[in-house]
């Protein structure tokens, strides 16, 4: 089990399967470079990512607000017409942070030079899925998702810590609000259920003791930082999995990770996540020895999860449903681009399902078959439209007026949202000779060949344009990323 | 991942009577009696067969917001109400009376109209243990029908297809939301959801030369044939145009079909909202124009057990009282046209029409002559075959009896399912709502 993979199975299909996975997949330029390293060497590139650097500039508002407190003031000693004011301001600000914010990610994802690290963000993301309907504050979404920047394959304690430290998580699950008369226990019971263990790992009695060791950790408004106030905290003594003492929330945490089943839960959900399916037994049962063995730190473990024979299975490659994010990010990689602009990208994986920094609730995404609808199949088909040729009527909820005859002149197509240069993807002769194009098209949006009636079917369509010009090589790109296929990485 | 016969039978179906003749997608009429009739194995389920065009139809309204139950039905003869409501309480002259002390809004005489002609059933003192005040969590509670402290991905009507549907059209649910309501979230997502009919389709680009624009969507069509029915349709031949077939159970097998399930709903769809004819006028508003398409698509025959649409505004924290009555008069005015539709149409005895709202609002009003989140508030139910008038019974306003301000439920909503559900779909609640709730007398 979890033997690394031969260099004879290395090669651009199986390249491809690791750029897809372990980032958001890229055009067969870079999939070349990847069969060039070799699989000890191409891991490394994606996993080593701290030696790659990235100068990605924060939010200008990405800091603590020095205004805070006097706002704070402002808002106290205001009356009630003037709080409503405040307030409008303030969500109209939120809400035009949140779309820089999203769309500040989807610029890592989809051009940042570090795939994995937002791949694990983004694992990190659906994990301790932490919704922006109730934390309100963009400062504090940005702060969680720099944590998971920076603790993106650290150790899982550590994680642990920090997140449940982190002020949106705090507030998310209330355990700001927890104090020891009152014990909250959303916290303490999401971090066993959801979190580390998995149902049937824990008892209720747990959770309660749980979280009465986790009161005093709290948030304060002012600072926006996490503090521990002692004054709320029960220094009682506590039995937490089988751990009894004057437990803190530290050592419920400890106590949590020292647990077997820690590893398992959180070895299977990676695995499932890159991989595409849940694991067998047997290789879950390797998967979590290798992270025990690498005493619960993330980094090494998910190389030997990368480098492995199970990850190359056939079965595995090009099945796995693209989430939303996966599919834009991906699209703009593979097509060489630049994102929509922002009022734009984060409406556009919202539509199809996924609106980040708003996950449905505190599970995260089911993510898997559970993307595709009829309605966001449509969507995507649409989008891509959108995207590559620019259209009228792609955005679901846009109403576009009948147009009638003889009244005015034509309406102009929407402009692509993408500026794609056709001459720099395409050779001349491929942008000349339909066959040419459509294995090229092969190559560049699905790392392998088109099915045979699909070639014959984007043949006919590019033989009927006649000679082929950039707006017939657009139509057939649309039409490539409206296939099943497309949708699966 | 599981993909059980329903597709295979299902392509075998679509190879028999569609793919037989010619390979096209212009499917005449998809499916238009239930699949399970047409295939032994599904016959034998012990529930009513889950699509049809003669079966009931359930019609959900969600009032988006939170919806003030108390000025919408009206405890006007409580002196605890005008205590707690000295400028928003409506007077007992205003009320439109349905009975002793309660009343209508006084926007809502296109409902009172119905409530006299014995179409309305309103059920009194609806919510759950332990309410929620976010919007975000009350409704996923009201969604998915999970007691409060839990969480559940699928949404009730979405456990209902799964618990009885099998291989049936896709359009079987119709949410004419931006986003599939989670209310309709499933193991084996079913139905569909467009805000526009005319977007719930393969979108042409934008070209100049007219003659593009057919080629592209012809193109898309063969671009998206499922593997095996194209093989198996060409003679399995050398021809096998399509190379190998995705496996049964493969995620490209279960896109490919939702891929025709699109398509075929979307032709279908367009078809009949093309030529469908309303019977009655509706008002203008965004409401009224969901419920005409909702008639529209009804009196055209299609297969949908279940629509979904929505009216949103009902989150009054500031002046409430001229907004609440405009909202409430719109949803009047609506479903009153709405029945009279259905009426003329002749399919009004088929249709259940089921609102609710995340929660209803604190009983006192606050200083901005509004009111904030609360708890607890009336349903309305539709149809012809309703059992009409006051279900239930009227919660105390008594501050004693109140729980932080809030009216305490006397109905669980999950008794109101679970009688739809029975009444009214003929299926057992127990598998869709995870344990027994007591059906409420509805019908």
């Amino acid at each position: 089990m979890l033997k690394p993979l031969s260099s004879d199975r290395w090669n651009a299909t199986t390249a491809a399967h690791l750029l897809n996975r372990a980032g958001f997949g890229g055009p067969p330029r870079e999939i070349q470079q990847l069969v060039a390293l070799g699989p000890e060497r191409a891991v490394a590139r994606l996993v080593d990512f701290e030696k790659i650097p990235d100068a990605t500039p924060n939010p200008g508002w990405a800091r603590p607000d020095p205004e805070r407190r006097n706002k704070l003031q402002a808002f106290r000693r205001a009356d009630a017409e003037q709080r409503r004011e405040l307030q409008r301001e303030e969500r109209r600000q939120q809400r035009e942070q949140m779309t820089e914010l999203r769309h500040w990610w989807l610029g890592r994802m989809a051009r940042g030079p570090r795939p994995f690290q937002e791949k694990m963000v983004l694992f990190w993301h659906g994990h301790f899925a932490t919704s922006v309907d109730k934390v309100r504050e963009p400062y504090l979404m940005w702060r969680q998702n720099e944590l998971f920047r920076r603790l993106a394959v650290d150790h899982w304690l550590r994680l642990l810590v920090e997140t449940g430290q982190d002020p949106a998580m705090l507030i998310w699950l209330d355990q700001a609000r927890s104090r020891k008369q009152h014990p909250n226990e959303n916290f303490a019971r999401e971090v066993m259920e959801l979190f580390t263990l998995g149902e049937g790992h824990y008892t209720e009695k747990d959770i309660t003791e749980a979280a009465r060791a986790l009161t005093g950790w709290s948030y304060n408004r002012e600072t926006q930082q996490f503090v521990d106030r002692p004054a709320l905290h029960d220094p009682g003594v506590k039995t937490v999995l089988g751990r009894t003492g004057r437990l803190q929330g530290r050592d419920v945490l400890e106590q949590i990770v020292a647990q077997p089943q820690a590893a398992r839960f959180i070895t299977a959900k990676l695995w499932t996540f890159f991989a595409g399916q849940p694991p067998s037994e047997a290789l879950l049962t390797a998967l979590a020895a290798s992270f025990r063995q690498h005493g619960n730190h993330f980094k090494p473990f998910l190389r030997v999860m990368l480098r492995s024979e199970e990850f190359y299975d056939p079965a595995l490659i090009r099945t796995q449903v693209k989430s939303p994010v996966q599919w834009l990010a991906g699209t703009i990689r593979m097509l060489e681009t630049e994102l929509p602009p922002p009022q734009l990208s984060g409406i556009l994986t919202r539509e199809l399902g996924q609106d980040l920094f708003a996950p449905p609730n505190v599970k995260g995404w089911d993510g898997g078959l559970s993307w595709i609808t009829t309605n966001t199949l449509l969507a995507r088909y649409n989008q891509a439209a959108l995207l590559v040729q620019g259209s009228g009527a792609a955005r679901s909820g846009g109403r576009r007026k009948p147009r009638q005859a003889g009244r005015g002149p034509m309406p102009r197509p929407r402009p692509p949202a993408l500026q794609i240069e056709v001459t720099r993807l395409f050779s001349e002769a491929e942008r000349r000779e339909p066959g040419a194009l459509i294995a090229a098209l092969g190559s560049r949006l699905f790392q392998t060949e088109l099915k045979a009636n699909q070639q014959a079917a984007l043949r006919e369509y590019l033989d009927s344009q006649g000679v082929l010009d950039d707006d017939d090589i657009l139509g057939a790109i649309r039409l490539a990323m409206s296939t099943p296929e497309y949708q699966l990485t | 991942m599981k993909y059980e016969p329903t597709l295979k039978t299902r392509r075998e179906f679509l190879r028999g009577t569609v793919l037989g003749s010619a390979l096209s997608w212009t499917v005449p009429s998809f499916l238009a009696n239930t699949f399970a009739t047409l295939h032994a194995a599904a016959a034998d389920a012990p529930t009513q067969p889950v699509t049809g065009k003669e079966a009931t139809i359930l019609v959900v309204l969600q009032l988006a917001g939170g919806n003030d139950g108390l000025n919408m039905v009206v405890p006007f003869g409580d002196d605890h109400y005008h205590r707690a409501r000295p400028q928003l309480g409506i007077s007992a002259r205003a009320a439109l009376r349905l009975g002793e002390g309660v009343g209508l809004n006084p926007g809502m005489t296109g409902l009172k109209e119905l409530y006299e002609s014995g179409h309305l059933g309103i059920v009194q003192g609806v919510g759950y243990p332990n309410p929620n005040r976010s919007h975000f969590r009350s409704t996923e509670i009201w969604q998915t029908a999970s007691d409060a402290h839990r969480f559940e991905s699928t949404g009730w009507l979405g456990r209902y297809f799964d618990s009885t549907c099998n291989g049936c059209d896709p359009a079987v649910a119709v949410a004419l939301t931006r986003q599939m309501p989670q209310a309709l979230a499933a193991k084996q997502p079913r139905g569909i959801c467009f805000s526009t009919p005319e977007n719930y389709r393969f979108i042409k680009a934008d070209q100049v030369r007219a003659d593009e624009l057919d080629a592209s969507e012809a193109i898309y069509r063969k671009m998206n044939e499922a593997g095996e029915v194209a093989a198996e349709a060409s003679g399995g031949t050398i021809e096998m145009l399509n190379g190998p077939a995705p496996h049964a159970g493969s995620p490209l097998d279960f896109i490919e079909r939702v891929a025709l399930d699109a398509q075929v709903s979307s032709d279908e769809i367009r078809a009949i909202t093309s030529k469908a004819q309303n019977q009655a006028t509706y008002p203008g508003s965004r409401l009224a124009e969901s419920l005409k398409l909702v008639g529209r698509l009804i009196g055209g025959g299609m297969a949908t057990r279940i629509y979904y649409v929505s009216q949103g505004g009902y989150d009054t924290h500031t002046n409430q009282a001229g907004t609440h009555t405009r909202l409430l008069t719109e949803l009047a005015d609506a479903l009153k046209a709405f029945v009279a539709d259905l009426k003329a149409q002749g399919n009004f005895e088929r249709v259940l029409i089921m609102t609710f709202s995340e929660f209803g609002r604190r009983v006192a009003e606050n200083a901005s002559g509004g009111t904030d989140h609360g708890a607890a508030a009336p349903m309305l139910l539709l149809g012809n075959r309703i059992k009409a008038g006051l279900l239930g019974r009227y919660p105390s306003l008594a501050p004693s009896d109140l729980l932080n301000g809030d009216i305490q439920y006397t109905v669980d909503f999950r008794c109101v399912y679970a009688a739809v559900l029975e009444s009214w779909l003929k299926t057992p609640s127990v598998p869709v709502l995870g344990r027994r709730f007591t059906p409420l007398a509805i019908v």
